[in-house]
């Protein structure tokens, strides 16, 4: 075999804390060889990132890093700064995750894709634009001579992880690093610039280490799979055998607790408690408080495994690895949503437009409106889950909070319980908003950090002049209850709690006032995976309890396959198809639907890498200045005249029970993707 | 009481920092001696003719003036001086400001186009030519001179305030507050307010050692608290007359009023400091 | 970036105009009111009556504020009560003395501030910086006029090296001279800002040199000191230029106390001895010319720095 372009050995790394030395990553050894992908995955802080970034010598001053990190021919622990930056500049090209903060916003591109090259002599400085125009051509750059002299802010997110991408391969460096290079895109974008990373590799012959939470994305691009927990690495393998025959329940615990996109419907099985912190690691297994093969057994709590190889290839750090349950669990099928018919309607939405103002000019005169929603019709009945899906600026969220009257709806009605909310009087409104309740996407913010958590359960009843009224005190405790929250920690602030938690202090929150009707606008999109699938039951629960209905409002394909009852795909503005959730994702029928799906990542390698994808071409129009006709009629693949001239109108399509707006409905067929039209 | 315990956590961390702690101790030595002065064997107005321009003794430890007068009695009660201006010029900022701000971020529209053309009309002068006109208008006296420094402490605050409002206004407790049914004015005082303490707190101690400097540098000019009462700019004013004859009368009350600011400076980098890297739950809670 | 600049400039107006009524108000407020201020405390019931008429004082009040706010803009800012000079030439001769100060304590500021700045930012938290960190705290803390009274007993009365009092020479008429004279005034003034430059500068060097993009150019192999001088530098100089450009602009007026310390012939002594004689129309046109100042420079500040900063657009 031949000589590895990365190994590493025996890897350490601590930060300084309150207490001491805080250990983040504990002793992890890898190696990665030419033309391989291997994927590092992991939750917030299994010390993945920093793995990442003491290879390349970029962790902060403050850092101990001990044991040894090898290059090509460069020990990277100990060299001196002159050696480290000339490995860096040859050897080693680096992605980072979010496109908008990594380029330098005050200096044009091409020169920032060049200048490491330049700095070190390896490219003439007048070969330099050239150069750039050049790797950006390389990496699917519309236009790129025009481009190359354009700074940062006039390019879209995507447009510029594929320039960081052409920058980070510019000098055809031996290995690549990306840490969560797709975690800030859209899913459409996300296949593009997968697509670019993995046909640049084939033609450099680079190795690259992938570091991501996805498991969809792991599965899309790994060739072998670190699995990390608690700063070391439990298991390593090739990628068909992490995914089919996992041999450390964490790594098998993960596969079941995420949801799917592509098989039958069951119950999550999460992973009980929350990541470790590593200032409070046990004294055994870091896995074993959340184990369920473990179960306190003394070996486990006494003694933290050792990586070991196993028979039929890779590594587990478990010293019962063989009790491993199998990755899949048969599938359990949940209760058939009964027909709406029978239900009571709790919210109708009819024509919704919400269009904000552009000013411009000396006098900032109206000179044109982003038409963020464009009317949009939807119904949601008690007991319900309907989901709004779609990419970022389709319009989702500001549906969601023009429902709540927190964004001010330019036309079309709002009923809730058959009753208008729209231009009510402020104290009409503040009635109808008992009746209705928000979850925010992110639960750091939306809890107030000078309040006790019990005070911020309690606050919308005090607004109200309910508390004694509702039960006071002894309701708060039943909700922490409901929640799954001990009654203990009434008296501390959201900053002692976990994500997870504080986004079951929101759910408490909003339903203290006994709402119907729950808007719930990506409620689990920034929780590590094992707690999405906690806070996902949850909700299951309390819908069944409560008979709640909820506007579902996500990006996350299978997150939303997973809880909905029907699905509504929105693009720019408007619903491009409705259908009940099977229907949907069985046969979609609009080209958008199904570039969505093709493009979002499946959790299996074997037949995810072995199904067709669509990567659509460019990127989101700007909803200011919308494309005359179908929106989405300039990145579609069956694009004709027509679709050009007059938007489609929104109708039964009649080979099953969904409804699109497209001219071409129809289901997908075999190759038929491929005659794309460009941009 | 939860203010009580926020300004507690607050106290605990700073005297967890030298600096803050070594101002913290300096700013209460000087406050104590203001309140007390009254009954220390102090003597600021009686004149010893027989011992005028005299340099510090172990009868007059700083010194005599002009007059005769002592020193050291002359920069203790211009503590009282310097002290009673500046809490007051930071109380009619603070009050006057303070809604400026809120009213003016909250509301945005031509409420806030309103009041931030006014702060920027305050702003267009520097605020010691902004105090001067005021005081050439209400003439020359210590309500005068707390008043003008006052005035120009309200655009600060002003500005503070409305920035923190705006950050926060998007933040989605504040939206989550509105979409349960709270009310403008509940969501103004009940949870903006209480997030911004500590930004005002900061405001607070950087006004107070702007507000010693500018009710120095009034009298310095000749236009701050009239004499007879002791102040420590009208020391330097008078004591740069007598720089040959007796150079300590300008250096030491320059030394004390230097070491105050210096002082409020320690505390208000030390309060920063606390808001950027809490270690303190509470404080995380109540500071940020 | 027309269309940026007469926006900037239409949003002048409203500060100007307000800024305006409350100058001209002035007057009124003074105890006495405008009549007292001409004819002076021991005024016969004919001296006012013939000053009234003299001045147009029995005119309507908008009408007196239209004829002087047009005089103003015309340059006509009345006479002084005192000299009987007109208040504009008496303003023009003390200006270049006042603008020969600032430039002089701006270069100060500058090459004080600037290095402390860098150094302090490269080692945050290091033995350089906490010493830094310090100087830029006492050149905060120290009064100006204090500072000056400190330089004049040190190099004026024991070592006997400058002047304790400061002429105005011009630069180009006999720069050994000039300097002479500049040299303690623009150290007094300078000092105080190379504190505000230096502190100012270090946290956004800081902030910049823990942003991601310079992450990214580490990762490509460039050394720290191009880092800083082809990344840093420039993203933490754009929000400097704002700040260089109020510093500028508060000497015209902040001079006041400096001019006082060295008896500088400036703007500041003018404006001085305008309030100690009850001048009130030299105090007005000292306010409204170094208001107009103050307010230009802002302007050229915001010009400028949209059109450095690629990301601002000149919608």
């Amino acid at each position: 075999m031949t000589e590895p372009v990365l190994s590493v050995r025996g890897l350490t790394v601590s930060f300084p804390g309150i207490l001491g030395r805080v250990p983040v990553v504990r002793g992890v050894d890898l190696d990665v060889h030419a033309g391989e992908v291997l994927c590092i995955v992991g939750e917030s802080g299994s010390g993945k990132s920093v793995t990442a970034l003491a290879v390349a010598g970029l962790l902060p001053q403050t850092a101990q890093v001990d044991g040894s990190v090898r290059v090509k021919d460069t020990d990277v622990i100990g060299a001196d700064a002159g050696t480290l930056r000339r490995m860096r500049g040859r050897d080693v090209g680096f992605v980072f995750q979010d496109p908008s903060t990594t380029l330098n916003p005050v200096l044009p591109v091409g020169r920032q894709m060049t200048e490491g090259q330049v700095a070190l002599g390896l490219l003439p400085r007048r070969e330099a634009g050239a150069r750039a125009v050049e790797l950006l051509r390389e990496v699917d750059v519309a236009n790129p001579e025009g481009r190359a002299g354009q700074y940062p802010h006039e390019f879209s997110g995507g447009m510029r992880q594929r320039a960081v991408i052409g920058m980070a391969m510019a000098g055809r460096p031996g290995l690549i690093i990306a840490d969560e290079p797709t975690t800030a895109l859209d899913v459409t974008v996300q296949a593009q610039v997968l697509d670019v990373l993995d046909r640049r590799q084939r033609e450099t012959g680079a190795a690259v280490v992938l570091i991501t939470h996805d498991l969809g994305v792991v599965a899309e691009v790994a060739d072998r799979v670190a699995v990390m927990y608690g700063g070391r690495i439990v298991e390593t393998g090739q990628v068909e055998d992490i995914f089919a025959r996992p041999r450390h329940p964490y790594t098998a615990a993960l596969l079941h607790s995420i949801p799917r996109m592509d098989t039958t419907d069951r119950r999550l099985d999460p992973i009980p408690g929350n990541p470790p912190s590593p200032a409070e690691l046990p004294v055994g297994c870091a896995f074993e408080p959340r184990c369920s093969v473990g179960g306190g057994r003394p070996k486990c709590l006494a003694e933290d495994p050792a990586l070991r190889a196993v028979e039929g290839g890779g590594a587990t750090a478990c010293h019962f690895w063989q009790e491993t349950p199998p990755a899949m669990q048969p599938a359990e099928v949940r209760d058939a949503p009964s027909a709406p018919a029978e239900r009571q309607t709790l919210l109708e939405i009819r024509d919704l437009k919400v269009h904000f103002p552009v000013r411009r000019g000396i006098l900032q005169r109206v000179t044109g409106h982003v038409r963020a929603v464009e009317g949009v019709n939807l119904t949601v009945h008690a007991g319900e889950t309907v989901s709004l899906v779609g990419e970022s600026g389709c319009g989702k969220t500001t549906t969601g909070k023009a429902v709540m009257g927190l964004t001010r709806a330019t036309a079309g009605d709002i009923l809730l319980e058959g009753a208008s909310v729209l231009g009510l009087k402020a104290t009409d409104m503040r009635s109808a908003r008992r009746k209705m309740q928000y979850i925010f996407q992110d639960p750091f913010s939306s809890l107030n950090p000078v309040k006790t958590v019990e005070d911020i359960v309690a606050e919308p009843l005090h607004i109200h002049g309910l508390y004694n009224e509702m039960g006071g005190a002894q309701r708060i405790a039943e909700l922490f209850d409901l929640v799954g929250l001990s009654t203990s920690m009434f008296g501390r602030y959201p900053a002692e709690f976990s994500g997870g938690q504080k986004q079951r202090i929101g759910i408490a929150r909003a339903l203290v006032l006994q709402p119907r009707l729950l808007i719930l606008d990506e409620p689990v999109a920034a929780l590590d995976v094992s707690i999405q699938a906690q806070i996902l039951n949850l909700l299951e629960d309390l819908q069944k309890e409560l008979n709640l209905g909820y506007l579902f409002i996500a990006h996350n394909l299978s997150v939303v396959r997973h809880i909905s009852d029907r699905v509504a795909v929105m693009y720019l503005g408007r619903i491009v198809e409705e259908s009940d959730r099977d229907t949907l994702y069985d046969m979609p029928v609009h080209p958008y639907t199904q570039s969505l799906m093709s493009a979002a990542p499946v959790p299996d390698p074997v037949a995810g890498r072995s199904r067709e994808r669509i990567v659509l071409e460019g990127e989101v129009p700007d909803p200011a200045d919308p494309p005359p006709g179908c929106a989405f009629a300039p990145r579609c693949f069956r694009a004709t005249g027509i679709c050009r001239s007059a938007p489609p109108p929104f109708e039964q399509y009649a080979g099953s029970e969904s409804r699109a707006a497209c001219y071409h409905a129809g289901p997908l067929e075999p190759g038929q993707s491929r005659q794309r039209t460009g941009t | 009481m939860k203010q009580m315990h926020a300004i507690l956590a607050a106290l605990r961390g700073l005297l967890r920092q030298t600096g803050a702690t070594l101002g913290l101790g300096f700013l209460g030595l000087i406050v104590l001696i203001a309140v007390f002065a009254d009954l220390l064997p102090l003597d600021p107005l009686g004149q010893d003719f027989l011992r005028t321009l005299e340099g510090p003794s172990r009868d007059y430890w700083f010194g005599t003036d002009e007059l005769g007068r002592d020193i050291l009695s002359r920069v203790v009660f211009g503590a009282r001086t310097s002290l009673v201006t500046a809490a007051g010029a930071v109380t009619i900022a603070a009050l006057i400001g303070v809604p400026m701000g809120l009213i003016g971020g909250f509301f945005g529209g031509w409420r806030d186009a309103v009041l931030m053309r006014l702060v920027d009309v305050m702003m267009a002068l520097p605020a010691i030519l902004f105090a001067m006109a005021l005081i050439a208008v209400f003439g020359r006296s210590q309500g005068a001179a707390l008043l003008a420094v006052g005035i120009t402490g309200i655009p600060g605050f002003a500005r503070i305030v409305r920035a923190q409002v705006l950050t926060l206004r998007k933040r989605d407790f504040v939206v989550a507050v509105e979409a349960f049914g709270g009310t403008a004015s509940y969501n103004m005082f009940r949870t903006i307010l209480p997030n911004s303490w500590s930004q005002i707190l900061v405001q607070v101690v950087v006004l107070s050692s702007v507000a010693i400097l500018l009710e120095a540098a009034l009298a310095f000019l000749g236009v701050g608290v009239p004499p007879p009462t002791p102040s420590w700019g009208e020391m330097l004013r008078t004591g740069k007359s007598y720089l040959h004859e007796a150079p300590y009368y300008a250096v030491l009350p320059g030394i004390v009023l230097t070491l105050t600011i210096l002082a409020f400076d320690s505390i208000g980098r030390g309060l920063s400091r606390l808001i950027e890297n809490p270690r303190d739950a509470a404080l995380q809670g109540s500071l940020k | 970036m027309i269309a940026f600049i007469g926006r900037r400039i239409l949003q002048l107006i409203p500060v100007l105009l307000i800024a305006s009524v409350g100058i001209w108000a002035m007057l009124y407020a003074v105890p006495g009111g405008p009549i007292g201020v001409i004819v002076g405390e021991n005024a016969t019931p004919e001296s006012i009556e013939a000053a009234r008429r003299e001045f147009g004082l029995d005119r309507p009040v908008a009408v007196q504020y239209a004829d002087w706010l047009i005089n103003a803009v015309r340059g006509d800012l009345g006479a002084s009560i005192h000299s009987r000079e007109p208040v504009f030439d008496l303003i023009m001769d003390r200006l270049p003395a006042t603008l020969q100060l600032a430039v002089a304590a701006t270069i100060v500021a500058l090459v004080l501030g600037i290095p402390v700045a860098v150094i302090s930012a490269m080692y945050p938290g290091g033995w350089a910086d906490r010493i830094l960190s310090g100087w830029s705290a006492l050149a905060l803390g120290v009064p100006t006029f204090w500072l000056g009274i400190l330089l004049i007993l040190w190099f004026a009365v024991d070592l006997r090296w400058l002047p304790s009092v400061s002429q105005h020479v011009a630069i180009w008429a006999d720069p050994a001279v000039a300097l002479r004279n500049l040299i303690l005034p623009a150290i007094t003034l300078g000092v105080y800002v190379s504190g505000v430059i230096a502190r100012f500068l270090r946290a956004s060097l800081v902030t910049e040199l823990n942003a991601d993009y310079v992450r990214t150019v580490r990762s490509k192999g460039l050394t720290e000191g191009a880092i800083m001088r082809l990344h840093v530098l420039p993203n933490a100089l754009l929000p400097f230029i704002t700040i260089v450009g109020l510093m500028m602009a508060s000497f015209i007026g902040g001079a006041v106390v400096t001019e006082a310390v060295f008896t500088y012939p400036g703007l500041g002594r003018l404006l001085i001895q305008a309030i100690n004689t009850r001048d009130y129309p030299l105090i007005q046109g000292c306010i409204v010319v170094i208001l107009v100042i103050y307010v230009l420079i802002n302007l050229t500040v915001d010009i400028l720095y949209a059109y450095v900063d690629p990301r601002i657009e000149y919608a």
